[in-house]
C-alpha cells in the first residue's frame, strides 16, 4: 500500500471560540489506506472534512456517492468500518490514533464503485421490484438471491474480532434527565437543588446541546449552566452516553461510552421521574438531488464551522425557514464563504441540486440557477419522541408548528418532557420551563420513593400510590413554522439510508400500500439505522399527499427501542452463567471424571469405563455422588396430608424410620416428578426429588400449602445443597459402611426401605436411606455438605480392600435400566400420565383427593393410552438408539424407544419404550427403525425389570 | 355452501397485469400504465357468504383458497388495522416442518410445500430462502429429542437429521463449537428445507390474489360483536356501527382470538403471551442457516438485507402489551454471544413484540365450534406464520365441506373436553 | 421492567417473581365431571384488561399472592379485600 499523508488544513479555519478540538496535539489514523491527521476532539468525519474529503460512502441500492448531511450520530452517509467494528457513526466517533477507517461496501474503491451501474439501472429497480420479478423459473431463485445478498450495504464482522470488555451497573436516581442541552441541564440543576439525586445523560461528547455551536451569548449561557451542573454534587453526568430505551415503570437502559478499560457499560437505571430533554432533530428537505455530497442541514454546517472549525464549502446557497438557518448563513459568511440566502418563509425554495459527485449548481423554485458547492437547508424540525412513545404516549401533529409534539395528557406522571421536544420559546423561557419541570420531577420522584419505602403497601393502588398528587408543569408555547417537507413530490430521496425516493412512496401508495405502516414495510423507508428520526415525518407527509389526507390523519409509525442502536456486547455485558457442583468435585476432577452438563450441575458422567463401573457395583461395591438430588426438609404435624395430596400413593401409614417411593402428577395427571420420602421423626420428613425437579417441586408444594391449604401446619426447607449425597451400592456395601458408622446395619435392624440417622466417618447428623435405584443392596447417605469430601474419601479409603470404586451417571443409568426404573422426562414426556408410565400399582384412587386424581380416574377407565414397557431386541447385540421409532407394518409410528443400553450384567441389549396399548402385551414382537434406516425386531417383556425382577438383591 | 356467483361489479374477479421482469422494464421505460392497486377499497356489502375476522396470513390465505379451490368469492376479510399488522408482520419469518408428532410433521410439511410454490402461484415473489434450519442441542436430553424429531421426520419423508459439531461448524463457521463453553454444542437437528421468507410479501401476495378473485378486504374495520341466533351465527358488527350478515364467520385472529370467540360465546383454551423479537443493523452476509438453540432460548437468521433477526421464547407472563423488555434483549444478546462471540460489536437496531395465543398442548385449534357457522383457526402459539398456507387451504376446505379435512382432524376444539391432547408439547420449549 | 407490589416486601422488579396464572378456583375433584375438570384445567378468561392472578416471589419472600393487573398496559394494583 502506498503511504500517502493528507494533511489537516485544506478546509480547517483559524481558531474559533467554541471549538472542541485541541490544536496543540495531532494524531494519525488511516482512511481507506491513506494516513490522515486529526486533532483530539475531532470526529472521524470532521478530521476528514477538514482535509477536504466530501464523499464518505456509497448508497444502499444505487451506490450513489454520499457526503455529510447532519454531521452527527444520525448521519446516514457516514457509517464506516473502523477496524473490526462495522457501521461506526463517523460523524460522532472521535478520531483516535491508529484507527483503521474504511468506507463500507465499495468495490474497487469509494471513488470508482462498480455497482454504481445500478444508478443507470435504477429506473427498473423501483420500490418493491424484487416482489415483482425472479418469480419464474422457481429453480433460479436461489441464484438470484445470492446476487441480492452480495449487494448488502454494510460493514463486516470478521469471525475473529477482538473481544472487548463490557460491563453493567445498576443505578437508582430519583430523576434521570435524557439530554444535556440547556433544558436538560436546567432541569437537572433544579431537581438536584430540590433534593433529588440526578443522572444527566448526554449523547454528544460535551454538555450544551445546540448552545455549543451558537453565538457568544449562547456560549456564555452554556458555560453558566455547565458550571451550575458541576456545582451540584447530586448530579452525575454521563456524556457520550444515551438513554437507549425506556421500559415499564421507568426502567431505563443507558449505554455509557468513553470509559477507561470498558468498551461500553449498560447502566440499568430505575428512575423515579424521567425528564426527556432530547431536543429537536433538524429535518432534511426532499428535492431532486438532495443526496448529493454538499447538501447539508444548517445544524451540520454550524457544527462543522463552530465545533471543528471546518469550512464545509466555498459558495453556499442557504435555504432557510427559521433562525437556525439564518444563523448558519451568518456563520458561513463570517468564515469567508460566499452565501446566497433563500428565504423559504416567503415561498422560495430549492427544487434541484445538480452536479456530478457533489453539488455544483442549485435550481430554485423561481427558476433561477445558482452555482454553488454547498447547499444548506433549514426547513424544519422533528421532535425525537421515542422515549415518550416507549412510555405509551403517541405524539400528535401540529400543522402550525410543522411537527409532531408530545401529548402531555397521554404521558405518564413519571415522565416529563422539556426543551425543544416539548415546545418553543426563547432560551430564557426554555430554561425557566425546564427548571419548573425539574423541581416537579424531583417532587414526584421523592413522593414515589416515600411510597416505596412503606414496606407493606396496604391500600389499593399499592406501592404506586404516591403520597403527593402530581402538579402539572405549565406548557411551553409553539412557534409557527411553515410546513416544508418536499419541494415536489417526485424528486429526491426520503430515506437516504435505504435509498427510498419520494417517487417510491407515491408508487407504493398507488399500488395500494396506502397507510404509513404499509408504506414503511413495502418501501423500507424509516427502517434504516436512523430508525426514522430523519425520515418519518417526510414519509408521512408524502403518504398524506398521495392519499389526499392530512398528516394528522395519516399518523406516524410507532418508534420502538432502541433510541440509538446498541451493541450486543453492551446488552450482554459480562456473561455470568453459574454452574453448581458438589463438595466432591475436586476429587472427581483429580480422578479424571468425564464431566456431564445436567442443567446447572456439572457431574461425573464416568471415570473411564462405565461398563466396568456397573460390574463393580453388581459384584462388589461402588459409590456415586448424587448430591444434585433434590432434598426438602418437611416438618410439622400435617406433613402426611401434604404427602397424600402431592403423591398419587398413600402416606398416612408411613412409620417413623420408614422410606417410601412416591410419584407426583400434575392436575392433568401427567407425571411430574418422583422420588422417595422418609420419616425421620414424629413430625419430621425428608423428601427427595429428581435433580432437575428440585426447584419445581418445592414451589409446587408451597403453592398448595399457601393457596389451597394455608391451615396446614407444614414447614418446608430446601436442603439440596445443605447435604452432600453419596450412594453406596453393591453386595459389599453393608460391609464397607459398617466400618464407618455407628448405625446398626443388620438387615433385621435396618431393613430395605428404612431410614436411620447417625454418625458416618465421625460426622454426626447424617441421614442413611436404604433404597435401591441400582437394584443392589445400597445405602444413600446424606451428610452435612462441608463434610462431603471427607466422607467420600473415607469410603474410598475404608473400602480399598473391598475394591470400592466410584461410578458415574452413565453407570447409574445402565444399572437402573437393568432394573427397569423409569426416569421422569426421559421415559415419560409431556403427556405421559401415571398409568402410561406403568405406575398403576402406585395410584390409589381410593384416596379422597390427590393432585391429578380426576384425570387418573378417567385414564384408569379407558384402555387406549400408550404403555411404558420393557423391551429386548431379538438380536442381543443390537442396541436400538434412544428415540428410535417403533413402526407398524404400514410404516406408522406405534411407539418409541425411550431408554436403551447394552447391559454388561446380562451381556445383551435392553430397552424401555412407549408403545400403543394394543401392542403392550408380553411377547409381542415389534419393528424398530434404527437410525441407519435398518429395521430390527424387539419383544415386549412382562416386566420393566430386565434383571432381578423380584428385587431380592436389594433386600438382603 | 353454494357456489353462487356474485356480480355486483366492485367485487368481480378480474384479470390483472402480471408481475415479471418484463413488466418492470416496461414501467422503467415509462411504457404502459401505472401499476395497478394490489388490493382495493370497497364499500362493505350488507351480507357475505363468509366473513373472515383477521387480515393476516391465515385470514387472507383462507380467503384465497376459498376463491381458488372452491369458487367461493362472496367473502369479506375484516381487519381492524392494516393487513399483516399482527403476528404476520411481527414474526421472524422462519419456516420449517421438522416437528415432533406425525400430525405436526404432516401438517407443516404441507405448508412448506405450498410455500415452495407460492411465488409462482400468487405471481408475487415471497422470497422463500431455503437455506437450511439448525436446532442445536447442548445436553443429552435435548440431543435425544433432536434424534426423536429426526426419526419421526424421516418416517414422514421430511429431510431432517442429527449432525455433529464438525458438520455444524462447516455450515455456520461463526458458531463456537468448542467443548469448553458453558453450553457445549453436542449436535444439531439439521433440516435443509427450512429457511426464511419475506413475511409481508406472503400477506400481500395472498391479499392481491384474493382481491383479484373478488374477495373484499376491509382494513381499519374492527369487529366488535358477533350475532348468534339459536346457536347459529348470523353476522358480525363492526366498530363503525355496521352490521354485516353472514352464515359463516371465521375467527382467524391471533392475540385477540379469545376476545373474538367470546363474542360468539365460545370459550377458548388460550392464553395470550407476548413474543419478542429484535433486529440488528445490517452487516455483510455471513450466516446462511437459521440457527436455533432451545436451551439458550434464542434463534437467529440473517435476512437478504444483512440484518440479523433474533427471537426467543414467549414472555414469562401473559399480557397483551407489545412494548418489549430490557430483560429480553439482555438475555438475547448474552445468549447470541455465547453461540457466536464474534458478534459483540454488532448493534441492535430495534425490538418489538407480537402476541401469541398459547394452547395447553402447543397445537392449534382449527375447525368447527359448538356454534354453528362459527369456525376457528386460532391458538397458534409461536407457529402461526409457518402454517399460513396449509391453514388457509384446510380452513377453506372445512368451510366449503362443513367438516374438517383429515390433515387438521387432530386439532379440533373438542379434544380438550375429551382429553385427546396433541403431543407437540414435548418439543416445544423453544421451537423456531 | 415493571414493578410488582409484593404484600410482604413492597415494590420489586418483576424478574424476582414467577407468574403462576389467572387466579382460579379448583373444582371439588370428588364431584366434578371430567368435562368440568378439563375446563378448569384448560380454559382461561384471558381478558384484555384487569385480571386477578397469582404470582410467586421466588427471589424474595417465597410468598404466593394475588394481585390485579391490567393485561393491556401491565398496570398493577393490590388485589382487593377478597385476597
Amino acid at each position: 500500500m502506498t503511504r500517502r499523508t493528507v494533511g489537516t488544513g485544506d478546509c480547517r479555519l483559524g481558531s474559533r471560540p467554541g471549538e472542541v478540538i485541541d490544536r496543540s496535539r495531532t494524531l494519525e489514523f488511516r482512511w481507506n489506506g491513506a494516513v490522515h491527521r486529526a486533532h483530539p476532539g475531532d470526529t472521524i468525519a470532521s478530521a476528514l472534512a477538514a482535509a477536504g474529503v466530501r464523499v464518505f460512502s456509497r448508497s444502499y441500492k444505487y451506490h450513489r456517492p454520499r457526503g455529510l448531511l447532519t454531521a452527527d450520530i444520525l448521519d446516514p452517509g457516514c457509517l464506516l468500518q473502523v477496524g473490526d467494528e462495522p457501521n461506526v457513526r463517523g460523524a460522532h466517533r472521535l478520531a483516535e490514533a491508529g484507527m483503521d477507517v474504511r468506507s463500507q461496501n465499495t468495490w474497487p474503491s469509494l471513488r470508482y464503485d462498480v455497482k454504481a451501474v445500478n444508478q443507470v439501472a435504477g429506473r427498473f429497480l423501483a420500490t418493491g421490484f424484487y416482489y415483482k420479478t425472479f418469480i419464474k423459473p422457481e429453480r433460479l431463485w436461489p441464484a438470484y438471491e445470492r446476487v441480492l445478498r452480495r449487494f448488502v450495504h454494510a460493514g463486516e464482522v470478521p469471525p475473529d474480532g477482538e473481544q472487548l470488555y463490557y460491563d453493567k451497573r445498576y443505578a437508582h436516581p430519583d430523576v434521570l434527565v435524557a439530554g444535556g442541552g440547556p433544558a436538560g441541564m436546567a432541569a437537572a440543576v433544579a431537581a438536584a437543588r430540590a433534593g433529588a439525586t440526578v443522572m444527566l445523560v448526554e449523547q454528544e461528547h460535551q454538555l450544551g446541546g445546540h448552545l455549543r455551536w451558537g453565538d457568544a451569548d449562547d456560549l456564555r449561557v452554556r458555560a453558566e449552566l455547565v458550571a451550575a451542573v458541576e456545582a451540584e454534587p447530586g448530579i452525575e453526568v454521563l456524556t457520550d452516553s444515551v438513554v437507549a430505551a425506556r421500559y415499564d415503570d421507568n426502567w431505563l437502559a443507558v449505554v455509557q461510552r468513553g470509559l477507561p478499560h470498558v468498551a461500553e457499560r449498560l447502566v440499568k437505571a430505575r428512575a423515579g421521574t424521567l425528564v426527556v430533554a432530547a431536543g429537536l432533530i433538524e429535518r432534511p428537505y426532499v428535492f431532486a438531488g438532495n443526496d448529493l455530497p454538499g447538501v447539508m442541514l444548517s445544524t451540520a454546517v454550524r457544527r462543522l464551522l463552530n465545533l471543528y472549525s471546518v469550512r464545509p464549502g466555498q459558495r453556499a446557497v442557504v435555504v432557510t425557514a427559521n433562525p437556525e438557518g439564518d444563523a448558519a448563513a451568518t456563520d458561513l459568511r463570517a468564515a469567508g464563504v460566499d452565501v446566497v440566502e433563500v428565504d423559504a418563509r416567503h415561498g422560495r425554495t430549492v427544487v434541484r441540486a445538480a452536479g456530478r459527485g457533489g453539488v455544483e449548481a442549485v435550481e430554485l423554485s423561481d427558476g433561477s440557477r445558482l452555482d454553488a458547492d454547498l447547499l444548506v437547508t433549514a426547513t424544519g424540525w422533528t421532535a425525537p419522541t421515542s422515549l415518550l412513545n416507549m412510555s405509551g404516549s403517541n405524539p400528535v401533529y401540529r400543522p402550525d408548528a410543522a411537527r409532531f409534539v408530545p401529548d402531555p395528557a397521554a404521558t405518564p406522571d413519571t415522565v416529563i418532557a422539556v426543551g425543544g421536544i416539548a415546545g418553543d420559546g426563547t432560551l430564557e423561557e426554555l430554561v425557566a420551563h425546564a427548571e419548573a419541570a425539574g423541581r416537579e420531577a424531583a417532587a414526584r420522584a421523592l413522593s414515589l420513593a416515600a411510597a416505596h419505602a412503606r414496606i407493606r403497601p396496604t391500600s389499593p393502588g399499592g406501592a404506586d400510590a404516591a403520597e403527593r398528587a402530581p402538579e402539572p408543569v405549565a406548557p411551553l408555547g409553539l412557534r409557527r413554522h411553515p410546513e416544508l417537507f418536499f419541494a415536489t413530490p417526485i424528486g429526491g430521496f426520503v430515506d437516504m439510508s435505504e435509498d427510498v425516493s419520494a417517487k417510491d412512496i407515491l408508487t407504493a401508495v398507488q399500488e395500494g400500500y396506502d397507510s404509513s405502516e404499509l408504506v414503511k414495510r413495502y418501501t423500507t423507508a424509516t427502517m434504516g439505522p436512523a430508525q426514522g428520526k430523519l425520515e418519518t415525518v417526510n414519509t408521512v407527509a408524502l403518504v398524506a399527499h398521495a392519499t389526499g389526507s392530512t398528516i394528522a390523519e395519516t399518523g406516524a409509525t410507532t418508534w420502538r427501542p432502541m433510541y440509538t442502536p446498541v451493541t450486543l456486547g453492551a446488552l450482554a455485558g459480562r456473561r455470568f452463567e453459574p454452574v453448581r457442583h458438589s463438595p466432591m468435585q475436586p476429587w472427581h476432577e483429580a480422578h479424571r471424571a468425564a464431566p456431564l452438563v445436567a442443567g446447572q450441575w456439572i457431574r461425573p458422567e464416568h471415570y473411564g469405563d462405565p461398563a466396568a463401573e456397573v460390574r463393580n457395583v453388581r459384584a462388589g461395591v461402588g459409590i456415586i455422588d448424587v448430591t444434585p438430588i433434590g432434598k426438602l426438609d418437611l416438618q410439622g404435624p400435617d406433613v402426611p396430608k401434604l404427602l397424600n395430596l402431592l403423591y398419587v400413593n398413600k402416606w398416612s401409614q408411613l412409620g417413623v424410620g420408614r422410606v417410601r417411593y412416591g410419584v407426583m402428577c400434575a392436575d392433568d395427571g401427567v407425571v411430574l416428578d418422583d422420588g422417595v420420602t422418609g420419616r425421620l421423626g414424629e413430625h419430621h420428613y425428608l423428601m427427595s426429588t429428581t435433580s432437575s425437579g428440585a426447584g419445581t417441586v418445592w414451589e409446587w408444594a408451597e403453592n398448595w400449602l399457601q393457596t389451597e391449604h394455608p391451615d396446614w401446619r407444614v414447614h418446608i426447607t430446601p436442603v439440596t445443597t445443605a447435604f452432600a449425597s453419596i450412594n453406596v451400592a453393591g453386595p459389599r456395601s453393608r460391609e464397607l459402611l459398617a466400618r464407618l458408622t455407628d448405625v446398626d446395619l443388620a438387615n433385621e435392624a435396618f431393613g430395605y426401605m428404612n431410614v436411620r440417622t447417625g454418625t458416618i466417618a465421625g460426622v454426626a447428623d447424617c441421614v442413611l436411606w436404604r433404597i435401591g435405584f441400582t437394584g443392589e443392596l445400597s445405602y444413600e447417605l446424606h451428610v452435612p455438605a462441608s463434610y462431603g469430601l471427607h466422607v467420600w474419601e473415607s469410603l474410598m479409603a475404608a473400602g480399598a480392600d473391598l475394591g470400592v470404586a466410584p461410578f458415574g451417571v452413565e453407570a447409574q443409568r445402565i444399572l437402573r435400566l437393568e432394573k427397569g426404573h423409569l426416569i421422569v422426562g426421559q421415559d415419560t414426556d409431556g403427556l405421559t400420565k401415571a398409568y402410561s408410565a406403568g405406575l398403576a400399582w402406585a395410584v390409589k384412587l381410593d384416596k379422597p383427593d390427590f393432585v391429578g386424581k380426576p384425570e387418573l380416574q378417567w385414564q384408569s377407565e379407558h384402555d387406549d393410552h400408550p404403555r411404558l414397557v420393557g423391551l429386548q431386541p431379538l438380536d442381543p447385540t443390537v442396541v436400538p438408539e434412544e428415540a428410535s421409532q417403533i413402526i407398524s407394518d404400514g410404516g406408522h409410528i406405534v411407539g418409541r424407544i425411550t431408554s436403551s443400553r447394552m447391559s454388561p450384567t446380562l451381556g445383551r441389549s435392553i430397552c424401555l419404550g412407549q408403545v400403543d396399548a394394543h401392542l403392550a402385551d408380553a411377547g409381542t414382537r415389534l419393528t424398530v427403525r434404527l437410525r441407519d434406516g435398518r429395521d430390527t425386531l424387539v419383544e415386549v417383556m412382562a416386566e420393566h425389570a430386565h434383571f432381578d425382577p423380584e428385587g431380592e438383591r436389594q433386600r438382603v | 355452501m353454494s357456489r353462487k356467483e356474485h356480480d355486483d361489479g366492485a367485487g368481480r374477479s378480474r384479470r390483472r397485469p402480471r408481475y415479471s421482469a418484463w413488466s418492470l422494464v416496461r414501467h422503467g421505460l415509462g411504457v404502459g400504465r401505472d401499476w395497478e392497486r394490489a388490493f382495493r377499497h370497497h364499500t362493505p356489502r350488507e351480507s357475505y357468504d363468509v366473513v373472515i375476522v383477521g387480515g393476516g396470513v391465515h385470514g387472507l390465505a383462507t380467503a384465497h383458497y376459498l376463491a381458488v379451490n372452491h369458487g367461493i368469492t362472496n367473502v369479506a376479510v375484516l381487519e381492524k388495522s392494516y393487513i399483516g399488522s399482527g403476528g404476520s408482520g411481527r414474526n421472524t419469518a422462519i419456516l420449517r416442518s421438522n416437528y415432533l408428532t406425525p400430525e405436526g410433521v404432516r401438517f407443516y410439511d404441507r405448508s412448506v410445500k405450498l410455500y415452495e410454490h407460492l411465488a409462482a402461484d400468487l405471481n408475487f415473489n415471497v422470497m422463500f430462502s431455503q437455506r437450511g434450519h439448525m436446532t442445536l442441542a447442548h445436553n443429552d436430553s435435548s440431543l435425544r429429542t433432536m434424534h426423536w424429531r429426526a426419526e419421526v421426520n424421516k418416517l414422514q419423508g421430511v429431510d431432517s437429521s442429527v449432525i455433529d459439531p464438525p458438520e455444524i461448524k462447516k455450515l455456520v463457521p461463526y458458531l463456537d463449537v468448542s467443548p469448553s463453553t458453558r453450553y457445549p454444542i453436542l449436535g444439531a437437528l439439521y433440516h435443509p428445507p427450512g429457511g426464511i421468507i419475506r413475511h409481508d410479501a406472503v400477506v400481500w401476495g395472498y391479499a392481491r390474489s384474493a382481491d383479484a378473485h373478488g374477495v373484499h378486504i376491509h382494513q381499519k374495520t374492527e369487529v366488535v360483536g358477533i350475532d348468534v341466533v339459536a346457536n347459529r351465527v348470523t353476522g358480525v358488527r363492526t366498530a363503525d356501527g355496521r352490521r354485516i350478515s353472514a352464515p359463516v364467520v371465521v375467527n382467524c385472529t391471533a392475540g385477540w382470538s379469545t376476545l373474538i370467540s367470546d363474542m360468539a360465546g365460545v370459550a377458548m383454551p388460550v392464553q395470550t403471551f407476548p413474543l419478542q423479537a429484535a433486529v440488528t443493523e445490517p452487516v455483510r452476509p455471513f450466516l446462511d442457516t437459521v440457527v436455533v438453540s432451545g436451551t439458550l432460548h434464542t434463534y437467529v437468521s440473517q435476512t437478504d438485507r444483512g440484518e440479523l433477526v433474533f427471537g426467543a421464547s414467549v414472555d414469562p407472563f401473559a399480557s397483551y402489551s407489545t412494548r418489549g423488555s430490557l430483560d429480553f434483549v439482555e438475555g438475547l444478546a448474552g445468549h447470541v454471544l455465547e453461540l457466536m462471540p464474534a458478534l459483540s460489536k454488532m448493534r441492535l437496531l430495534r425490538q418489538w413484540a407480537g402476541l401469541c395465543d398459547m394452547t395447553p398442548d402447543y397445537s392449534p385449534i382449527m375447525g368447527l365450534t359448538p356454534v354453528e357457522g362459527f369456525y376457528v383457526d386460532v391458538g397458534w402459539g409461536t407457529y402461526g406464520f409457518k402454517a399460513g398456507p396449509v391453514s388457509g387451504e384446510a380452513m377453506a376446505a372445512c368451510i366449503a365441506n362443513g367438516k374438517p379435512p383429515e390433515i387438521i382432524a387432530a386439532f379440533g376444539l373438542d379434544r380438550f373436553d375429551e382429553g385427546r391432547l396433541v403431543g407437540e408439547k414435548g418439543a416445544a420449549a423453544v421451537g423456531h | 421492567m415493571m414493578l410488582l407490589p409484593c404484600p410482604n416486601c413492597g415494590a420489586r422488579n418483576v424478574s424476582e417473581f414467577r407468574y403462576v396464572g389467572e387466579a382460579k378456583t379448583r373444582p371439588d375433584p370428588t364431584t366434578a365431571t371430567p368435562q368440568e375438570w378439563r375446563r378448569h384445567l384448560y380454559l382461561h378468561r384471558n381478558p384484555a384488561g384487569w385480571t386477578r392472578e397469582t404470582w410467586y416471589h421466588g427471589s424474595g419472600c417465597r410468598r404466593y399472592f394475588a394481585i390485579e393487573r391490567n393485561t393491556v398496559d401491565n398496570a398493577v394494583r393490590t388485589a382487593g379485600a377478597t385476597s
